[in-house]
């Protein structure tokens, strides 16, 4: 080999092999930490990702998923033009399309609908990636209609509410400012969100004390938790009551602080009075001196931060739960200090930067007034009364129903249909539809009921702005060709804007006039940020100092902290919901000794996230087959080894699947993780257990039963044999 | 200069991150059943009551004396006078596993091409200055690259 071939081969960026370092960013995972990529590119394709060093958050650092961006992005099933169903619903028959006859379909078929029917008849739901949410949301006012939902229906918004329903904002745990003690409740940090990994990983280096509180045995739990409770799945909320009334019956709450700042405390001791250790032990089998020593912990740490987690939102009573867990701040004083619970005030796409933008306006501007209760409006009032959107998770229901009223068109934009419970369900709901349109990187299951689609890009196919905390706005720029002919989704948006007849000039002309709007008071910023591709602080960008949103009244109804609900008692009566953050069992109705497990969906796996990466063939090789997580003593029971097909079962459906052994799991629980076309997890969820307060399904806590497949007599062998053998996870 | 893939156990929660980056870095055909040079590990002990977890990541060694370079009848493998790595060259490699047999550590494969493959510390990329994939990748700082003076 020749030493251009050597450094060639080594991809060694610069003259000699005519490797260039572009500068882009990740977009696998959530709004959160968008880790900067230095990509390596010849001739417009990737070759290679590596973080960039000195960017805001990630420095040079990317996760599992993040590190596979090449493989995803040239994932064999990228969609690369528009297509037109020519075959039955649900099958694979489309032919290629121009980008014109495929827009064309689309305006004339929503345009139609809308004469004949009314504008919310027509429903604008978007999965990932969430860039584009503010573009999507004003197109669907431009043409008169609310129904906009997002896959928060299912994610992130649940926590969000619990935290404004107390705080008036939402709220983050400040690992910065100098803790005693932080409690990460459902938290493991290492695995669904590396950042916070490296900064809890960073306080316990410094000796800041750590409680982790998870129905898993997990990386947080191994490698940080000075102390670790195990509660039973469903059972958070009988715990964090249990604490409480230890913290108040021993007199250690900041008394001053609630008698200053906080409403409803009479009403929340009361309710917290009946969770006695010994009652608390019963229901969540963590033994009653770790609950007494974790309320103790939290009660002497000053500033200590308890924060909670998007799994715990996935119960019937996870709202409820995640405000019990907050709860736990409020009656120790430690909000809105340095150390403890810190409001935060969004920038842009819910990442707060310390600076204000025009985002809301820029959404909300061109909406109308409302004439049609909107999707879940009626089942889920609390979620309508703090969003406004449509909840996504009764969409199955309304769609199949008509009540109250018949959804004739969908616009999908990187739908996932396997985010939904019962997913068989939706799609037979999809089924239903007059017309319904799909944008998206890859073949879905949502495309295939799609009567067009439109082939979207990636981040690394497209430029965006992004802020960061600290004051920190990028602007990327195109780094690699496009694949295919796929097109960025908000000039997808706009092309619609304009062949809808909504008369939106702006939204008419793109992506860049409307970050310029959005971002008024930061051109040179914008500018600066889009020439570098490395980030720029805001000249806008203001600290805010703890203490300073206290001081102001909180966003409340009452201007208090409230641990009784002004907003929930304002509701109508009828809906039911308690303005305490009380407890109640969230398990299904059913025989209890015919499904006598627990069921899990959805905890995280390194290489996964949703559906997206399980088709990418480097992540999926570290865990190759979908398996279910079993407890090695109940395992042993069942007759049920490493590698055995075995059954899985709700009252809804049954997953065939490989078992794990591991100790990860507590007895009577499983776990799987989610979005495998091969073994759907949240087919196994019933779609009536849903959280009356945020809508939120029960992925979390849903009752079945393991039987090991008789037909499959050497598991491990066979998973083996077949190259199935997992070699890292 | 001398360099050494040093791991710390107690940092690493085996993600697979580094896996991942080194498959990207050395183009691993994982579709085809081919493994990446390093790999992670999670090693759960059950002697109740003393249940642990252990994460681990490992590759080649890239030992002082290594066992490989003279267990191979052709000499694909030997020292990389500038890093120190035991790097190859299987032009000549007749796939006769010689090397993966010696290694205590288990870090030869053999690649689709029938050939020997296994990590060699990024060694082009640590003499133009850059980190071995996986380090620069590792998000919990568990891989770093230590700079030893070998005599």
């Amino acid at each position: 080999m020749t030493k251009e071939e050597q450094l060639f081969k080594a991809k060694i960026p610069g003259p000699e092999t005519g490797i260039e370092i572009r500068r882009t960013m990740c977009d696998i995972c959530t709004p959160g930490a968008h880790c900067g990529v230095n990509a390596y590119v010849k001739d417009g394709r990737l070759l290679k990702v590596e973080g960039t060093p000195g960017y805001p958050g990630s420095n040079g650092k990317l996760c599992t998923k993040g590190a596979a961006n090449r493989q995803y992005i040239y994932r064999k099933d990228r969609i690369l033009s528009p297509m037109v169903r020519t075959g039955p619903k649900g099958s694979d028959e489309f032919r290629q399309a121009t980008w014109e006859e495929a827009l064309t379909l689309i305006a004339d078929n929503l345009k139609k609908i809308k004469a004949e029917s009314d504008p919310d008849s027509i429903v604008w739901y978007t999965g990932y990636s969430k860039w584009y949410r503010p573009w999507l949301k004003r197109l669907c006012h431009s043409f008169g209609g609310h129904n906009y939902m997002t896959e928060s229906s299912t994610c992130y918004k649940s926590g969000w509410m619990a935290s404004n329903l107390i705080f008036g904002s939402n709220t983050r745990p400040d690992m910065g400012g100098n803790p005693q003690l932080i409690v990460g409740w459902g938290s493991n940090p290492y695995i669904n969100a590396y950042l916070g990994g490296r900064g809890y990983a960073a306080c316990k280096a410094a000796g800041v004390k750590i409680i982790i509180i998870d129905v898993r045995r997990t990386q947080a739990s191994e490698k940080l938790a000075d102390l670790y409770l195990r509660p039973r799945i469903g059972t958070d909320g009988v715990l964090a009551h249990a604490m409480a009334k230890v913290i108040l019956d021993n007199g250690w709450q900041d008394q001053p602080f609630l008698d200053q700042y906080v409403l409803g405390f009479a009403e929340y001791r009361d309710m917290v009075s009946q969770y006695d250790l010994d009652t608390a032990e019963r229901i969540t089998g963590v033994p009653k001196e770790d609950i007494y020593r974790a309320a103790r912990m939290i009660a002497e740490a000053k500033p200590c931060s308890v924060s909670t987690n998007t799994g715990i939102t996935h119960h019937k009573n996870g709202l409820n739960t995640c405000r019990a867990i907050l709860a736990l701040n409020v009656i120790t004083g430690n909000v809105d200090k340095p150390g403890g619970i810190l409001p935060t005030t969004d920038t842009f796409l819910e990442m707060g930067a310390g600076f204000e933008t025009r985002e809301e306006e820029f959404i909300f501007e061109t909406r109308t007034p409302e004439r049609l209760p909107l999707v879940g409006q009626k089942r889920f009032p609390l979620w309508y009364d703090m969003n406004h959107d449509g909840q996504a998770m009764d969409l199955t229901r309304h769609i199949l129903t008509e009540d109250p009223y018949p959804i004739r068109a969908l616009a999908a934009f990187g739908m996932n249909t396997r985010m939904f419970p019962q997913t068989s369900q939706l799609l037979k709901a999809l089924e239903k539809l007059d017309f319904m349109f799909a944008t998206d990187l890859f073949w879905t299951d949502a495309c295939r009921y799609a009567d067009v689609i439109l082939p979207a890009c990636s981040s690394f196919e497209r430029g965006e702005v992004k802020c960061y905390p600290g004051g920190f706005m990028s602007y990327t720029q195109q780094a690699i060709d496009r694949v295919g002919d796929c097109r960025s989704d908000v000039e997808i948006i706009a092309q619609l804007a304009k062949r809808l007849d909504t008369g939106d000039e702006l939204l008419m002309q793109g992506y860049d006039a409307c970050i310029r709007y959005i971002f008024e008071g930061n051109e040179e910023e914008l500018t600066e940020a889009r020439r570098t591709g490395i980030p720029v602080r805001s000249k806008m960008a203001r600290p805010t100092p703890p203490g300073s949103y206290l001081a102001n009244g909180a966003n409340t109804p009452s201007g208090k902290l409230e641990l009784y609900s002004i907003r929930i008692a304002n509701l109508d009566p009828e809906t039911g919901l308690d303005p305490l953050p009380v407890w109640f069992d969230g398990d299904n109705d059913c025989d209890k000794e015919e499904y006598p497990f627990t069921l899990m969906a959805g905890a995280r796996i390194p290489n996964a996230i949703h559906s997206r990466c399980h088709n990418v063939p480097w992540l999926r090789s570290l865990r190759p087959d979908p398996m279910v997580d079993i407890h090695p003593e109940d395992a042993k029971s069942l007759g049920i080894s490493q590698g055995d097909l075995v059954a899985v079962s709700t009252t809804v459906a049954a997953l065939r699947l490989r078992a794990n052994l591991t100790l990860t799991a507590n007895r009577g629980e499983l776990h799987m993780f989610h979005g495998y076309e091969e073994a759907n997890a949240n087919e196994l969820v019933p779609n009536t257990e849903n959280d009356p307060y945020s809508g939120f399904p029960s992925f979390k806590q849903i009752r079945c039963r393991i039987e090991k497949d008789a037909a499959d007599s050497n598991g491990a062998a066979a998973q083996e044999e077949r190259g199935g053998k997992q070699h890292a996870l | 200069m001398r360099y050494k893939i040093t791991f710390d156990e107690a940092k690493c929660v085996a993600c697979g991150a580094c896996a991942v980056a080194c498959m990207d870095q050395n183009d691993i055909q994982a579709e085809e059943g081919q493994l990446p040079l390093r790999r992670t590990f999670t090693k759960e002990s059950r002697l109740h009551p003393e249940e642990t977890f252990g994460y681990y990541s490992h590759a080649c060694e890239h030992c002082d004396d290594a066992p490989c370079i003279p267990a191979c009848p052709s000499g694909c493998l030997f020292k990389d006078p500038d890093t120190g790595f035991t790097v190859f060259d299987t032009t000549n490699c007749i796939g006769c596993r010689s090397c993966a047999f010696a290694c205590p550590h288990g870090a030869p494969t053999m690649g689709l091409d029938g050939k020997m493959l296994k990590c060699d510390g990024c060694s082009q990329r640590v003499k133009a200055g850059l980190l071995p994939a996986c380090v620069a990748v590792c998000p919990f700082d568990a891989l770093t690259l230590e700079e030893s003076y070998n005599p």
